[in-house]
């Protein structure tokens, strides 16, 4: 299964978890307990809640934000050019090693 | 409802037929958009003529795609058909560049961040909700909460003052009623917002910081790239927006979790004895019973959908509801299950028209129910009573009480 990294916003704790291929990013980090990537909207692109930034070394990998899901992200804080909502990306072998930046509250 | 019971139904036995007025239908929707769902995923209507999808994905398909299914000549049957033009400035009827620049405007306000700071306000509406029902033996659901507290909320957002928000309510109650099995006879008058002018008038000349002097005052892009603030004439249907989507949704969705949980004792047990359970419980109920039945678009070139074609310039529905309950998207979608978890649901529509206000109607819905079960572990609602409201828009109570 592919190591996903996610990197709290202060930098301060790292969590390394295994997903299983064909779930959303959302719905790794809420496995693995990341609270602030909230996905209010379970997944259907319709609240803003599961933002989170893509390490600039995966940004190729991943890729561009679909229009819909720009959108979306006017109703998230903190949106750079690395963001991207988590429900949008599928976990595949390709993302194995992954490294996902929380955003910051304020 | 198993397979057997459905095909011994009444409803069962008679050709598919859907539309959002007939009552029979209306009362108990779903036997239907399950078999719509089956039979005819893509459906049309005679008698009304438009088309209509009921599967989760074909829904996707046409609420993402904002090329092919245009929103400007409205989203519900009467105005599609009526030919009205809408307004500027009632952005849930518009398409882009001018839907971009004015929802762009908009979003801002209905973060989910900007609607958590209002907590302590709207648990204090609900509080004042309430109180005054402790100790005696019976609650309306809709008359003493999801009438007052989603009311007053939007009122706080848009400064309107107090006496002023009773009548506002009636004057939208009134153009969203319905006769069973008749369309509403929309006008359009209510999409422009003319019975908000003395409120907003008032608001030019005495700006204060509330949400319709920011939006009077405020500079944006606009869909022509020239920096100005909005119109007399947009902020009015703004504000029509605004009060009409922010007051009978989530007072549907307030009644609807009073009747599942009212006839489901041991969820609601379950919950009040756990309250942080609230927010998946309230998901659940609107992927259950969604207020709103369905979104209209409008199809731009042909399309098709399981080989038949839909020509370009019909009437296409997304019918939400039934997409809700498409198992192949959500196992058992037929069942309410409060420990289902949160689901992409489709109650608050998808892609770029998505709801605004759902951060808020999620918050209230929580809220309202944290202090309902602070006061009340048990309830038990008379539907002898009760009565389902007439507005085919917006599905769900106008009355529901209940003994406490």
């Amino acid at each position: 299964m592919p190591k996903l990294t996610f990197i709290s916003a202060d930098g301060e704790t790292t969590k390394t978890v295994e997903s299983p291929v064909g779930i959303t990013l959302m719905e790794a980090a809420r496995n693995a307990g990341i609270d602030s990537v909230a996905g209010d909207c379970g997944g259907a692109c319709i609240c803003g809640t599961c933002h989170i930034y893509i390490d600039p070394a995966w940004w190729e990998k991943v890729g561009e934000p679909i229009d819909i899901e720009q959108a979306t992200m006017e109703f998230s804080e903190n949106v750079t050019p690395h963001s991207r909502l988590a429900c949008r990306i599928e976990v595949a072998a390709e993302l194995d090693g992954l490294v996902l930046r929380v955003p910051p509250e304020d | 409802m198993a397979e057997a019971d459905l095909m011994s139904s009444p409803v069962g036995q008679k050709p598919v037929y859907w539309d959002p007025y007939e009552p029979e239908v209306f009362a108990n929707p779903y036997p239907m958009l399950k078999r719509l769902r089956e039979e005819a995923p893509l459906y049309y209507n005679e008698k009304y003529d438009f088309y209509a999808v009921s599967r989760y994905e074909d829904c996707i398909a046409v609420l993402g795609n904002r090329d092919d299914y245009i929103s400007k000549h409205g989203g519900v049957i009467e105005v599609m058909k009526a030919g009205i033009e809408v307004p500027s400035g009632m952005f849930i009827y518009e398409d882009p560049p001018l839907h971009t620049a004015h929802r762009r405007f908009f979003t801002k306000v209905f973060t989910p961040k900007h609607v958590a700071a209002l907590d302590t306000q709207i648990r204090d509406f609900c509080v004042k909700a309430l109180d005054p029902l402790v100790g005696g033996n019976e609650i309306d659901f809709i008359e003493h909460l999801g009438a007052e507290m989603p009311m007053r909320v939007i009122g706080m957002l848009l400064g309107m003052p107090e006496e002023q928000l009773k009548d506002a309510q009636r004057n939208v109650d009134e153009s969203m009623r319905t006769e069973p099995g008749q369309q509403n006879e929309n006008s359009g008058d209510s999409l422009a917002g003319e019975y908000y002018a003395d409120f907003v008038d008032y608001r030019i000349k005495n700006p204060g910081d509330d949400l319709v002097s920011s939006l009077l005052n405020t500079p944006f892009d606009d869909d022509k790239g020239v920096t100005r603030t909005l119109t007399r004439a947009e902020v009015l249907s703004m504000v029509a927006l605004i009060f009409g989507a922010g007051n009978e949704t989530t007072n549907r969705l307030i009644g609807w979790t009073a009747k599942l949980l009212s006839e489901r004792p041991d969820d609601r047990r379950e919950v009040h004895a756990n309250p942080a359970m609230l927010p998946e419980v309230l998901e659940e109920v609107l992927r259950y019973e969604p207020p709103g039945m369905y979104i209209g678009r409008t199809v731009v070139r042909d399309v098709e959908f399981h080989g038949t074609k839909v020509p370009a310039g019909n009437a296409l529905l997304a019918i939400v509801s039934a997409a809700n309950r498409d198992e192949a998207k959500f196992p058992n979608g037929e069942v309410f299950d409060i420990h289902r978890g949160r689901q992409p649901h489709l109650t608050f529509g998808y892609g770029f028209h998505n709801c605004l206000g759902n951060a808020l109607a999620r918050v209230e819905g929580r809220i309202a129910f944290e202090e309902v079960f602070k006061r009340f572990r048990d309830w038990e609602v008379d539907l002898s009573r009760a009565k389902m409201s007439s507005t085919a828009t917006v599905r769900g109570w106008e009355s529901l009480p209940a003994r406490i």
